[in-house]
C-alpha cells in the first residue's frame, strides 16, 4: 500500500514538477513562431528523458550511489572536476532564469517590477532550503505545480487541428527562418533533457533509501511522469500556436507569454498562467539549488542530505546559500530572465555529452549494476542522445547568436 | 586548418544585425501584443497594472525598432507610410495606456479599433518586406 502511494505521488510530482521557465518559454516561442512544427523535439526529448531518468533511479537503487558519487569514484577527481565546472555553471544560469521567472510571475500578479522581487524571492527559496526537508521540496512544490495542467485545458479548449498536431510530431524543415528553427530545436531539447534532473532524481532515490525492490516503481514513475510532463510542454506549444501565431505575436517577453491562456480561459487564464509560472519556477529553483549543492557535496565527498540539520552538513548548506545569493545579483541588475533562459537552454544542449557519455559507461559497468546493466534498447537511446547532443553542441553557439 | 577559418566565418555571419523582415515581424508582434492586451482588458480578464505596463512596453519597443528600421528602410516599402503607421500606432497605444489609468472603457475601445486598422496595415507591410527578401 505504501508503494502504491509512493508510485502515485511519484507520477503526480513528476507531472507537477516537469514544466519550468525553460520548457514554457521555448515551447511558447516555438508555437508562436512555427505553429505545431516543433512538437517533435519535445517528443524526442521526452523519450530520451524517460530513459535517462529511469537509469538514474536504477543506478541509485542497485548500487546505492548517486550519479555524482559513481562518476567521481569511477573516473577519478580530475575528470569529474572538469564535468563539475561545466555542468554547475549551466545549472547556475538555469537557476538565475528560474528565480527571474518567479519574479516575473509576481510582477504579473502585483505590477511590481521583477528586479524588486529578486531579494525576497531568493530569501524565500533559501529559507525553504534551510528549514525544509527533501520530501517537502520534492512533493510540496511539485503538487503546487499541478496548476500547470491549465495549459492542457487551454490547449484542448482551443480545439486544435489534431492531424496538424500529429504531423508536427515528425521532423520537417520550414521554408524560411531555418536558423531560428534550428536554435529553437536546440533550446527545446536543452530544456527537456536537463542533466540536473538526473542528478536530482538519483540523489532523491538515495535520500528516500531506494533498494532493488523499487526498480519496477522507478520504471513506471519515469515512464508515466515524464510522458505526462512532455504532454504539458506540448500543450504550451499548441496553445501558443493557436492563441499567438495567428496574430503574429512572438514571445520575446513575459507580458507577451501571459496572453497565452487569455483566449481559451477568459476568466482565469491570466491568473492561471501567472500561478503556473510562479509554482513551476519555484519548484525548479528549489530543485536546481538542491542539485548544485548535491553535485558539489557528493563530488568533494562532504556530508549531504536535505533532511539533515544545516549544522550537520554545513558545507552542503553553504553551497546552496552561496549560489542563491549569487543568482540574485544579475536579477537585481535587471538582467532579462528570458534571454538567460534561452542562452542556458542552448548551453545545456552543449554540455549534454559531458554529462551523458560518462553516465553511459557507468550504466554498463557490472561493478555498479551487475545484472541490472543497460540493455541494448537503453544503450541505443543514450547513444542517439549523445550523437545528437554532439551535433547540437557544435551548432548551438552560432545559432544562439543568429537566433538573437 | 580549414576548421579554424570556418569557425570565425560562421560567427561573423552569425553576428549579423536583424534583417528588415525580422524587424517588421517584431513591429507586427508588438502592435498585435498591444491589441490583444487591450482586448483582454476590455473583457476584464487582466489587471490594470499589467495592461498599462504591457502597453507602455509595446510603445517603447516600437519606438526603438521603428527608429532602427527607418535608418535604412527596406526598398520594398515606402518609408513615409511606415513612419506614419508607426507614429499612429504608438499614439493609439499611448492613449490606451492613459485610458486604462482612467478606467475609460468606451474611449479605450475607440483607440483599440483604430489600432486594429493600423495593425492590418503593419501586417501588409510585413508581408511585402518578407516576400521581397
Amino acid at each position: 500500500m505504501k508503494k502504491i502511494f509512493q508510485l502515485a505521488l511519484g507520477i503526480i510530482t513528476s507531472v507537477g514538477g516537469f514544466l519550468e521557465i525553460g520548457s514554457v518559454t521555448t515551447s511558447a516561442q516555438a508555437g508562436a513562431q512555427f505553429g505545431y512544427r516543433l512538437l517533435w523535439p519535445i517528443l524526442f526529448g521526452t523519450i530520451c528523458l524517460i530513459f535517462l531518468i529511469e537509469m538514474s533511479g536504477r543506478l541509485a537503487a542497485v548500487s546505492k550511489h548517486t550519479i555524482v558519487d559513481a562518476l567521481r569514484e569511477r573516473f577519478g577527481f580530475p575528470f569529474f572536476f572538469v564535468v563539475l565546472v561545466g555542468i554547475a555553471l549551466v545549472a547556475f544560469m538555469v537557476l538565475i532564469a528560474e528565480l527571474g521567472g518567479i519574479g516575473f510571475a509576481l510582477q504579473l500578479l502585483t505590477g511590481i517590477s521583477f528586479p524588486l522581487w529578486a531579494l525576497p524571492v531568493s530569501f524565500f527559496v533559501w529559507l525553504l532550503m534551510w528549514k525544509g526537508t527533501f520530501s517537502l521540496i520534492e512533493n510540496g512544490a511539485s503538487l503546487l505545480g499541478l496548476v500547470t495542467l491549465s495549459f492542457a485545458v487551454a490547449a484542448i479548449k482551443m480545439h486544435p487541428d489534431w492531424s496538424g498536431v500529429a504531423s508536427g510530431l515528425l521532423p520537417t524543415m520550414p521554408e524560411a527562418d531555418k536558423a531560428r528553427y534550428g536554435f529553437l530545436t536546440v533550446s527545446i531539447l536543452g530544456a527537456t533533457i536537463s542533466p540536473y534532473l538526473m542528478y536530482f532524481y538519483s540523489s532523491g532515490a538515495i535520500e528516500d533509501e531506494w533498494d532493488r525492490s523499487y526498480i519496477p516503481m522507478n520504471r513506471v514513475i519515469a515512464t508515466f511522469g515524464m510522458t505526462f510532463g512532455g504532454f504539458l510542454s506540448m500543450a504550451v506549444l499548441v496553445a501558443a500556436a493557436l492563441a499567438l501565431q495567428p496574430r503574429g505575436i512572438q514571445v520575446d517577453t513575459f507580458p507577451q507569454a501571459a496572453l497565452l491562456t487569455t483566449t481559451a480561459l477568459p476568466r482565469w487564464g491570466f491568473y492561471l498562467f501567472a500561478l503556473s509560472m510562479l509554482f513551476a519556477c519555484f519548484g525548479a529553483a528549489l530543485e536546481i539549488s538542491l542539485s548544485i549543492a548535491y553535485f558539489f557535496s557528493q563530488g568533494f565527498g562532504w556530508n549531504w542530505s536535505e533532511d539533515l540539520e544545516p549544522s550537520k552538513n554545513s558545507r552542503f548548506a553553504f553551497v546552496y546559500t552561496l549560489i542563491i545569493i549569487l543568482a540574485a545579483i544579475p536579477l537585481l541588475l535587471g538582467v532579462d530572465p528570458i534571454k538567460v533562459t534561452m542562452m542556458s537552454m542552448a548551453l545545456t544542449s552543449a554540455t549534454l555529452p559531458f554529462a551523458i557519455v560518462p553516465f553511459l559507461f557507468l550504466m554498463n559497468d557490472p561493478i555498479y549494476l551487475g545484472k541490472f546493466r543497460n540493455g541494448w534498447i537503453s544503450n541505443s537511446v543514450v547513444a542517439i542522445v549523445i550523437l545528437i547532443s554532439f551535433a547540437l553542441a557544435l551548432i548551438s553557439i552560432p545559432l544562439e547568436i543568429i537566433g538573437g | 586548418m580549414k576548421r579554424f577559418l570556418v569557425v570565425p566565418l560562421v560567427l561573423a555571419v552569425a553576428c549579423k544585425p536583424p534583417t528588415a523582415a525580422e524587424q517588421m515581424d517584431s513591429i507586427l508582434s508588438w502592435v498585435s501584443t498591444a491589441g490583444m492586451a487591450g482586448d483582454a482588458w476590455l473583457r476584464h480578464t487582466t489587471p490594470d497594472k499589467y495592461t498599462r505596463q504591457t502597453l507602455e512596453l509595446s510603445d517603447q519597443t516600437l519606438l526603438q525598432i521603428g527608429a532602427d528600421l527607418l535608418k535604412s528602410p527596406p526598398p520594398s516599402i515606402d518609408s513615409a507610410v511606415l513612419d506614419s503607421v508607426l507614429t499612429r500606432s504608438r499614439f493609439h497605444i499611448a492613449q490606451m495606456a492613459r485610458l486604462v489609468v482612467e478606467k475609460n472603457a468606451p474611449d479605450f475601445q475607440k483607440q483599440l479599433d483604430s489600432l486594429r486598422l493600423d495593425q492590418k496595415l503593419v501586417k501588409e507591410l510585413a508581408g511585402s518586406v518578407g516576400s521581397s527578401q
